[in-house]
């Protein structure tokens, strides 16, 4: 069980790395959405779930889920916020004729 | 659409008691009582708006659907993986227009938030039932042209489309 | 088991650095809102990390659940601020 915990919090902080790596490569704001939110997401889910199965079942493990869903549900709508007020604001992205 | 008001509240009730439950931790006689007060009262003011699209929310299917979801992320979460570690980072970002067929709008929200979720397309605009949809790829925005997420809310909500 | 949970709060705490450098030198005001949201998700796993060392995870689990909806709050009111005024 511990084991297994350890490796889904080790893939997670992967995912996150990632995530970062992202946020300094990519070119403009809608692509550098996905890489903060998107496989963020992910990295959370996997760090969260390692958490929650450290601590055995219990009371513990379906508070630690209850932040995992919440997360799951709350940061696409972020994401989704932030990105259309970018595009009302005038900011057009990035295609690949400008580049 | 006239649905039953107190089925309605015990249904509410219930659900709030359970997060009670899950959130507080403690067992006795008194918050238990304290719990149940609070969610009849939460559930008593927030019963019986017209027009409520959780009124007819196909929960089981939803619970089904959960699990392909995450194969997907997973999947695209590679993809992207895959695209960001690239040294010469090949992404072809591109705006994709896209009309559903949908009519819930229950399924337009859950379609709008999967297609967010999943790693490589975002959502940027919703207005009634056309999409405007950022793709990083041609391959992360497939999913999407090709209606293969629809169609599988369509059998969630089980709506008539001819894909 | 101690050491691989102060790596796993080392790590964090590295990551929010560079999200920093994004929200500090973002070329657009969107840029430094999508480093913010990007802090509040590690900052809402490094409360369940400590609340997993120091043994109390029910009450930092609260913590981060209320960090979670001010963060989505938060995020809301900065975005139609954003959307209304127009320019980037």
């Amino acid at each position: 069980m511990v084991v297994l915990a350890i490796g889904l919090i080790l893939v997670g902080i992967f995912f996150l790395v990632v995530a970062a790596i992202g946020t300094i490569r990519l070119p403009d704001v809608f692509s550098r959405s996905h890489a903060v939110s998107l496989t963020d997401s992910l990295g959370a889910i996997c760090v969260l779930a390692g958490l929650a199965l450290y601590q055995g079942f219990g009371i513990n493990m379906l508070k630690i889920l209850v932040v995992l869903v919440l997360l799951m549900l709350l940061n696409p709508v972020i994401a989704h916020a932030t990105v259309r007020a970018a595009y009302r604001a005038g900011l057009k992205p990035q295609t690949e004729e400008d580049q | 659409m006239k649905s039953s008001f107190p089925k309605q509240f015990v249904a509410n009730t219930l659900a709030l008691f359970c997060g009670w439950l899950v959130l507080s931790g403690k067992y006795d006689n008194f918050h238990l009582v304290l719990g149940f007060t609070a969610s009849c009262g939460v559930a008593w003011l927030n019963t019986g708006f017209p027009h409520s699209p959780f009124q007819q929310f196909p929960w089981g299917r939803m619970v089904l659907y959960c699990p392909w979801l995450f194969l997907r992320i997973v999947e695209s979460s590679l993809h992207l993986t895959k695209l960001i570690l690239n040294p010469s980072l090949p992404i072809k970002p591109r705006l994709i227009t896209y009309r559903s067929q949908l009519k819930h709008r229950g399924a337009i929200v859950v379609l709008g938030n999967s297609v967010t979720l999943t790693p490589g397309t975002i959502t940027v605009e919703i207005n009634g039932n056309t999409f405007l949809v950022h793709a990083i790829d041609e391959s992360a925005g497939n999913d999407f042209t090709t209606g293969r997420m629809e169609r599988k809310l369509a059998w969630v909500f089980q709506e008539d489309t001819n894909l | 088991m101690i050491d691989f949970f102060l790596f796993l709060l080392i790590t964090l705490s590295f990551l929010i650095l560079v999200y920093l450098y994004r929200v500090i030198q973002g070329p657009t005001v969107f840029d430094r809102v999508l480093g913010l949201a990007g802090i509040s998700t590690k900052a809402i796993i490094l409360g369940v990390v400590m609340g997993t060392v120091y043994d109390r995870v029910e009450m930092f689990v609260d913590i981060s659940t209320g960090y979670a909806l001010l963060n989505l709050v938060g995020a809301f009111a900065i975005a139609k601020f954003l959307e209304q005024r127009g320019t980037p």
